[in-house]
């Protein structure tokens, strides 16, 4: 595989590098000014809710100052009751909104009514149909004008439709609002905090505002678009996203993109506790369903941050520690609904608490060691991981101390649209890998390509090279087999044909043919002899044949080592030529002295045998021809098969002169010298041709 | 009465051969043998002076023959009789012990003549044969600082004489010719000659052990 970190490094592709820098620096500035503006957005939000939260009575003043015609009703009557109607007369107190039941209403599980009393007069813009937009109620909202019923958010018995991520808009019918002393009623319908697992989700009522409903309208869609749409639309870009992850894994065995994609698929779908509002479960199953989603959430967050990690890190995360890891986070997505179920219904918040100090444990852990070893190994990418992952540390953090109630959010949800923002960062960071990863892939296989094409070239000439020599082999092995069989068979019968015939002329044509075909058999199988070994072995045939005839012979040999190469076709040929030449002088001249003499000329790339007898010389036939039957005819066809010469001349009286010139094959003998040599220098030769490229 | 034995497959040829041997030594004793097989029984009960033996056999080749004799009754003359001129064959029945070589298809007056000086101790050298026995001994002489100082068998090397004789005979020289220019006796070549036959299988033979003590064969 790959490593996608160094394809940046100016080593790799020479043509791409300032194109890839240039749009990875334009990635890195549009990320960064992504992750600004989610920031300072966030800040502004905070800072808007701490404002409004801490300054309530400075809602008229924000008002007046922004111009809109939008009243908060920041106070009401609060009664507990099941009623259908508001129960006038139960007792109840005066609240400040918003009101969460965690700390006013603790335990209380059912319905409170709130009531708010307003005249249509003072409202900024009286002629205008007026509207109520209700940010928050939770569970479940029903509103009541004047004991009339106006508006039910959904179910109002258990299990509560469950609208705490929502806002409500509620028209205020213009015939039923009186000028004075109007009595807006809401019925909230909720849980406590210790039977859900998120303080979002515990019951409670935030500000009405009152005004036009244009105003109004536009104020609910601004919300609605902030919690609802948004995430609604970046759950869905997540689902595609973690698909498209999912098949980046699997065409790619990736892990940790495996498990990007399950954590942004999961996260959209938890997406789906926004947006679900009328579940027919009894609200326990829904908290602890939703609960141990995160279990295999972190699970897959704290696969992906170490396979992520890990892909730069190689041992670290393997073998029996990653068993153990992998064992415990799946035993913690068992643990989870186990634990909540057995706590009980009324203690859901605070195990789900524990459960996700837990996780958020986990995941500061990892990103932490992700952190270093990103670091540590210098990766590119780690200032805009240690920035994402930095946010998503904030995030948890803020989470954490808002589900503990340290800080108070209302209305807006940061995780809702922090989260899938990094985790499309994160996405695109990992697209953007994989994208170079095929770029480079692609660079890799053209260059292997390119490389396989002059690999086979190579393997195809050397496979020649090898072929020759292996056909020289066979050729050589043949040769071999060719000659044992000469003499095994052809050989022994002429051997029994020359020791066994009475005729003397039989057996000696026989024991020639004999040396002749030892000959052949030597050219055959011969290998290239220097030309002093092959005047070496000429000399001590001749002497000793010339010997046992009685002729005295004088051999004139050049002084000096020739080293000059002969192929034993030449040597084989030339043999035969001068043991046809002494022949003729024993059977034919009468000579009693001869004189042999070599010479070897290296300017002009030959050598030169001269056999001259002191013998009565070859009579010259009629046609002015020297004799056939001495053997001259063969003698000169040999010669000139060898691209050489013989002279013959002679004359009655002063003997014969045989002249033979032979080429000294250096040019093509060097050619033939090293592969003609045995295995180990063939061996050699094959190294080299290895060792070549 | 000389005991002899003639290994040789072609039956016309083993006739020739015992004629021949006959010839030379008149009266002796001859054990004929076909395939190597029965000249190793015969080896094994007959105690030999001479031994002629073919080299291409049905069974395989003389050399091992040459080398079971030279093993069990070293003072037997090996003769190789083929009609193999080359040293690629001649060599290594040298090597294994033989005494010297006659090539088959030489008319008997010529054989006869030399099956004599061999069994006189005047053995044939050939230019090719004096060559590859100096390159064996030149092999020998860069191999040897590599061999461990305790091997059994002690380093064999020519004298100057005996490589001046190889040297001569490897240009082409012929015997006598060398005794002239040595201004030696027929004899004392003949001697020289016989030492490096023999300092030949010897050190092939050392050279063996080294081979089978280096594969662990032996125990030192």
């Amino acid at each position: 595989m790959t490593e996608p970190d160094t394809d940046g490094e100016p080593s790799s592709g020479t043509v791409g590098a300032p194109a890839s820098q240039t749009r990875r620096l334009w990635l890195l500035l549009g990320l960064g000014l992504i992750m600004a503006l989610v920031v300072a957005y966030v800040m502004v939000a905070l800072n808007r809710e701490t404002v409004r939260l801490s300054h309530p009575s400075t809602i008229v003043a924000a008002m007046s100052s922004s111009g809109e015609a939008v009243q908060s009703l920041g106070q009401a009557w609060v009664v507990r009751s099941n009623d259908n109607q508001f129960p006038t007369g139960q007792a109840g107190h005066l609240a400040t909104l918003p009101d969460e039941w965690s700390k006013s209403q603790s335990g209380y599980q059912g319905a409170i009514w709130y009531r708010f009393h307003f005249d249509a007069k003072t409202l900024p813009a009286p002629d205008q149909i007026m509207a109520i937009l209700i940010e928050r109620a939770c569970s479940n909202v029903e509103v009541q004008l004047n004991g009339q019923l106006l508006y039910r958010g959904g179910r109002m018995t258990e299990p509560y439709a469950r609208n705490c991520y929502r806002s409500h808009v509620v028209t205020l019918p213009t015939h039923m609002l009186r000028e004075h002393d109007n009595q807006l009623d809401l019925k909230i319908v909720g849980y406590p905090i210790n039977r859900v697992t998120a303080r979002q989700r515990a019951g409670g009522l935030a500000a009405v505002r009152v005004g036009p409903l244009q105003e109004i309208r536009e104020l609910y869609e601004e919300q609605e678009f902030w919690t609802m749409t948004v995430s609604q639309v970046l759950g869905g870009i997540l689902a595609v996203l973690g698909v498209f992850a999912l098949g980046l894994a699997w065409v790619r065995r990736l892990d940790y993109l495996l498990y990007f994609g399950l954590l942004t698929i999961g996260w959209s779908m938890m997406t789906g506790r926004m947006w679900l509002s009328d579940v027919l479960v009894p609200n326990a199953g829904v908290e602890v369903l939703i609960a141990m989603m995160f279990a295999p959430m972190t699970a897959f967050a704290i696969k992906f941050l170490l396979g992520y990690a890990g892909q730069s890190m190689g041992a670290v995360n393997r073998g029996a520690r990653r068993r153990q890891l992998n064992a415990v986070l799946w035993a913690q997505c068992v643990l989870l609904p186990i634990s909540l179920l057995l706590a009980g219904a009324d203690r859901l918040f605070i195990g789900a608490r524990i459960w996700y100090v837990l996780f958020a444990f986990e995941l500061f852990v990892t990103i932490g060691f992700f952190l270093w070893v990103a670091g540590k190994n210098k990766r590119t990418e780690f200032w805009l991981m240690s920035a994402a992952l930095g946010v998503v540390s904030a995030v948890l953090g803020i989470e954490l101390t808002y589900q503990s109630g340290l800080v108070r959010m209302w209305g807006v949800h940061v995780t809702h649209f922090v989260m899938p923002l990094l985790y499309a960062a994160v996405a695109v960071r990992l697209i953007q890998v994989y994208a170079r990863a095929l770029q480079t892939a692609e660079g890799a296989r053209k260059q292997l390509e390119k490389r396989v094409q002059e690999i086979s070239g190579e393997i195809e000439r050397n496979f020649n090279q090898i072929a020759e020599l292996r056909v020289e082999q066979i050729a050589e092995k043949e040769r071999k087999r060719i000659a044992a069989d000469l003499h095994d068979d052809l050989g022994a019968k002429l051997l029994t044909i020359v020791h066994t015939s009475d005729n003397d002329r039989i057996s000696t044509l026989a024991r020639e043919a004999l040396e002749e075909m030892r000959l052949s058999v030597r050219g055959l199988t011969g290998r290239p002899m220097v030309l002093s070994d092959a005047l070496a072995d000429w000399r001590a045939e001749v002497v000793s044949r010339l010997g046992q005839a009685g002729i005295e012979c004088e051999w004139r040999n050049p002084n000096d080592v020739i080293e000059e190469p002969l192929s034993s076709r030449t040597y084989v040929q030339t043999t035969r030529i001068l043991r046809e030449a002494v022949s003729n002088v024993i059977k034919h001249s009468g000579a009693s002295h001869v004189v042999i003499s070599a010479e070897v000329h290296l300017d002009h790339h030959d050598f030169v045998l001269v056999i001259q007898d002191n013998g009565k010389g070859i009579p010259l036939e009629l046609d002015g021809r020297l004799d056939r039957g001495h053997g001259m005819t063969s003698m000169k066809h040999r010669a000139k098969q060898l691209s050489g010469q013989c002279l013959v001349e002679s004359g009655p009286g002063f003997g014969t002169v045989i002249r033979l010139t032979l080429p000294l094959e250096i040019a093509t003998m060097q050619q033939v010298l090293p592969t003609a040599m045995s295995g180990s220098s063939g061996a050699a030769s094959m190294r080299n041709i290895a060792r070549g490229h | 009465m000389k005991q002899i034995l003639l290994l040789e497959d072609l039956p016309e040829i083993r006739v020739w051969l015992k004629t021949l041997a006959l010839q030379v030594f008149p009266g002796a004793q001859i054990s004929e043998a076909s395939r190597i097989h029965d000249a190793l029984e015969l080896v094994n009960a007959v105690r030999f002076d001479v031994a002629m033996v073919d080299l291409g056999l049905p069974d395989g080749s003389g050399v091992e023959v040459v080398q079971a004799l030279r093993e069990k009754q070293p003072d037997v003359q090996s003769v190789v009789v083929t009609i193999h001129d080359d040293d690629d064959h001649l060599f290594p029945a040298l090597q294994a012990g033989a005494f010297g070589y006659l090539l088959k298809e030489q008319s008997r007056e010529q054989l006869a003549e030399q099956l004599h000086r061999i069994s006189q101790g005047e053995p044939p050298l050939s230019p090719s044969i004096a060559r590859r026995v100096i390159q064996y001994f030149t092999a020998q002489a860069r191999q040897q600082p590599q061999l461990q100082p305790d091997t059994v068998t002690p380093h064999v090397q020519l004298t100057d004489r005996e490589n001046e004789v190889l040297l001569r005979v490897a240009k082409g020289f012929t015997l006598p010719e060398i005794g002239q220019q040595l201004n030696l006796s027929r004899h004392t070549i003949a001697d020289y000659v016989k030492q490096i036959y023999r300092k030949l299988n010897v050190s092939s033979r050392a050279e063996a052990a080294l081979e089978a003590q280096r594969l662990g064969l032996f125990r030192r």
